[in-house]
């Protein structure tokens, strides 16, 4: 006989499941804009408003749980943490319309060198997947793996910085100026997307363990 | 309930501090009814001035526990008791201590409410006074003037002392109740399920009273309302089967349990 | 699933249809009880209230101050009264509750409170329960072998004595049971007090179920005012008043008993005056201790 509940938080992980799979997808069709130059900013505005209801929905229904049902030891810390990890993801979705919205302000970028980018783009994007695994499975050690690659994610974006502040001619012109911008603006969303699924793991490893973020 | 550290040393009751700094000490207290063994070597120290909450699932033992520390339990035919209760270091067992003089220092207040019938409101918290033989009439009435301000009862009935004790409604009848065993000037003062027959509106007036009383008096209440013990608990003790499975402070207790029976317990899983 | 909403909808309507069909017959036999629970009642009131008013018809005739006070007069010219009975019965009964009173209270706390399930208690109980069913005849026997004989003459003590073992067993039965009423949580709220076993008995459980005790001992005296067989043989009767202790004295009982031998028309009338005047004694007695018990504040029920 299932708790009462029990109901509640299936519910909760549903739409926390459902955020995640939201958010992933904008990720990726943002990056896929910024590779391949598909208009996708309306679809990726679209699944941004919809986190952004969602996260609402688990903060109201998470309230509403805590206050029905006193859930106290780790069904606490699970809701306690959904309410954070609902942020997260719906950080993704903006980040993800942001990236969009750098894409659509600065126009066309054929030519520009997006190695970068795609380096960290799959990084990060392995993180993502990553951090909604670590949240299905509820595995508490998948945090030490994420740290290390939110390290090299940060060293990339440091690396791409001394990269463009070191001249290597004299006059850039107006189309490369736009390449460094959208490089730079995109690799800087794409590190605070790497350090919310570090959040989002944290959070798994608190109601796994009852200690908050074990790092550094 | 605030701040309260997480204690070092898991294993269950035994001391960070020194004996000297508790106020009652249960050392491997076992506990029968006739042949059936209801406690089973229970070790547990209660710090003085705190409130101390015991849960557990029916049958547990938290009762039998309750009702070892003032001699109580013994009081049933069959019923036996063995280990130590040290209550400020002198074990209450000693075969030197009367039992009786024993339960005026540790009072007792019940699940029912039980005024005296005969008695007025006056009486009934004098009783444990003028029935043990003190007659000074000034020290009684102040005295009892004392245990129901102490028991928030005082501005209801203080116009009313000589109305008989029955006329009060149950959560008047229970602080009456908590008055009279204040009146004695106990040192600890053992509760068992007392809002269990209440309303929750007399529950929390008597949740709120044992939060003020913790600053004079040691408390011990058992109750089967985890929420309740999660309210005004500084220390929560986990029994099962008459055993003592846990016992911690109350935030570390409903955050994160060290024993999985003790969580499954709190997190409605069994019980 | 489909499995609970059958459960639900089958039964539902054979349940609320079978309660249906039942509800006429259901009526008319709670119409026939109530109307046999009422012929009973009157059946059992009738008897009670025609021998009152037989008696009221038949005394209140003869009552007067002077019947009411002064002794028997001649047997043949017919004055003369009951005041020498009055008067006995007072006595001998007041002794009779003066002894009977505290043994069976005591012996009721005894067998209440401290008394367990032993074989002591339980022999006790059962000697208690066999008492009650002795013929009075024989207690009368008893009083006279043991008293009448030792001291030489009928006297008060004897009868006393005899109607004491009649009540004491009632006072310690209705005692025993009363304060068993009273709630344990009660004495427990004593004990955790730290107050003495004795103590919590005497002034806290024995209060609580004073009512009950003092109906008890009403009882029992309404019982033995009643009582004539032990007293034949233990006072006596006599026709003059109370002199003392040792000597024999009247009692209405006995003297309603003589009257109704006589073959007099004012003998038989005197008889009815003084039947009248017992069972006016007992339940102004009866009414009395209750009025007092009330003033004071007791209950008439043993637990509120």
């Amino acid at each position: 006989m299932a708790r009462l509940l029990d109901i509640g938080l299936d519910r909760v992980r549903n739409l926390i499941m459902d955020m995640a799979n939201l958010a992933r997808e904008s990720v990726n069709a943002a990056l896929e804009s910024y590779e391949k130059g598909t208009m996708l900013r309306s679809q990726i505005f679209e699944y941004s408003e919809k986190l952004r209801v969602l996260q609402l929905e688990v903060a109201d229904f998470a309230t509403e749980l805590i206050a029905r049902y006193q859930p106290v030891a780790r069904d606490l810390r699970f809701i306690q943490s959904c309410l954070d990890i609902a942020y997260g993801f719906s950080r993704f979705g903006r980040y993800a319309y942001d990236i969009a919205d750098v894409l659509e302000t600065i126009g066309p970028i054929p030519d520009c060198d997006k190695s970068s980018v795609v380096e960290m783009a799959k990084t990060v994007k392995d993180m993502i997947t990553l951090s909604v695994e670590s949240l299905k499975k509820l595995d508490k050690d998948t945090s030490q793996k994420l740290y290390m690659m939110d390290d090299s994610v940060d060293a990339l974006y440091r690396s791409y910085l001394r990269l463009i502040l070191t001249p290597s001619k004299t006059n850039y012109s107006y189309s490369e100026v736009r390449c460094f911008i959208s490089a730079l603006l995109i690799l800087r969303y794409l590190e605070r997307i790497s350090d919310h699924a570090c959040y989002i793991s944290d959070c798994v490893h608190y109601i796994v363990t009852a200690d908050s973020s074990p790092r550094r | 309930m605030e701040g309260l550290v997480r204690e070092q040393g898991r294993e269950i009751g035994r001391p960070v501090e020194a004996i000297e700094n508790y106020k009652v000490v249960i050392k491997d207290v076992n506990g029968w009814f006739g042949a059936k063994q209801a406690l089973k070597n229970i070790n547990l120290n209660i710090k003085e001035k705190t409130v101390a909450a015991f849960i557990g699932p029916s049958g547990c033992g938290k009762t039998t526990l309750i009702r070892c520390l003032n001699r109580m339990h013994e009081m049933t035919p069959g019923a036996r008791v063995e280990g130590q209760v040290l209550v400020d270091g002198e074990d209450i067992y000693d075969k030197s201590i009367d039992p009786v003089v024993v339960k005026r220092r540790v009072g007792m207040v019940f699940q029912k409410p039980n005024p005296f019938p005969t008695m007025s409101i006056f009486d009934n918290v004098a009783a444990g006074l003028k029935l043990n033989g003190i007659k000074d009439k000034k020290l009684i009435s102040e005295v009892v003037e004392e245990g129901l301000k102490g028991a928030a009862l005082w501005d209801e009935v203080k116009n009313e002392l000589d109305k008989p004790g029955m006329s009060l409604s149950g959560g008047q009848q229970q602080r009456l109740c908590i008055a009279r065993a204040l009146a004695m000037q106990p040192e600890v003062l053992l509760m068992d399920e007392p809002t269990s027959a209440l309303d929750p509106i007399a529950s929390s007036k008597i949740e709120e009273l044992v939060r003020s009383l913790k600053e004079h008096v040691t408390i011990i209440i058992v109750t089967h309302n985890m929420q309740q013990a999660a309210r005004i608990s500084d220390y929560t003790a986990f029994m099962y089967l008459g055993e003592m499975i846990e016992y911690g402070p109350t935030n570390q207790i409903f955050k994160s349990p060290n024993k999985e029976l003790t969580e499954r317990y709190i997190s409605g899983i069994f019980g | 699933m489909d499995g609970e909403k059958d459960w639900g909808e089958n039964h539902r309507t054979l349940v609320h249809d079978q309660m249906k069909k039942k509800y006429r017959s259901r009526i008319i036999i709670d119409k026939l009880v109530s109307i046999f629970a009422i012929v009973c009642l009157i059946a059992a009131i009738v008897p009670l209230g025609s021998i009152l008013l037989e008696v009221i018809k038949n005394g209140a005739g003869v009552l007067s101050f002077e019947f009411l006070t002064s002794p028997q007069g001649s047997i043949i010219s017919g004055n003369g009264g009951i005041g020498p009975a009055i008067q006995g019965t007072i006595i001998v009964v007041g002794l009779a509750s003066l002894i009977a009173t505290p043994v069976g209270v005591l012996a009721g706390i005894y067998l209440s409170e401290f008394a367990g399930i032993g074989l002591f208690p339980s022999a006790v109980r059962f000697l208690n329960d066999m008492l009650t069913g002795l013929p009075s005849i024989v207690i009368g026997i008893v009083g006279y072998v043991t008293i009448v004989i030792a001291i030489g003459s009928f006297s008060v003590w004897a009868g006393a004595l005899a109607l004491s073992i009649i009540m004491i067993p009632i006072v310690v039965r209705v005692t025993e049971e009363t304060l068993k009423i009273v709630p344990h949580s009660i004495r427990e709220g004593g004990y955790a007090l730290g107050i003495s076993k004795a103590r919590i008995t005497m002034s806290i459980v024995l209060t609580t179920a004073k009512s009950g005790v003092l109906t008890g001992i009403v009882l029992g005296i309404a019982r033995i005012a009643g009582e004539t067989a032990p007293l034949i043989m233990t006072i006596l009767g006599t026709s003059l008043f109370f002199s003392s202790l040792n000597g024999p004295v009247d009692a209405l009982p006995l003297r309603i008993w003589r009257f109704a031998s006589l073959p007099y028309e004012h003998s038989h009338a005197f008889g009815w005056g003084a039947a009248l005047i017992l069972i006016l004694m007992v339940l102004g007695l009866n009414v009395g201790l209750r009025m007092l018990a009330y003033r004071k504040g007791f209950e008439i029920r043993t637990e509120a």
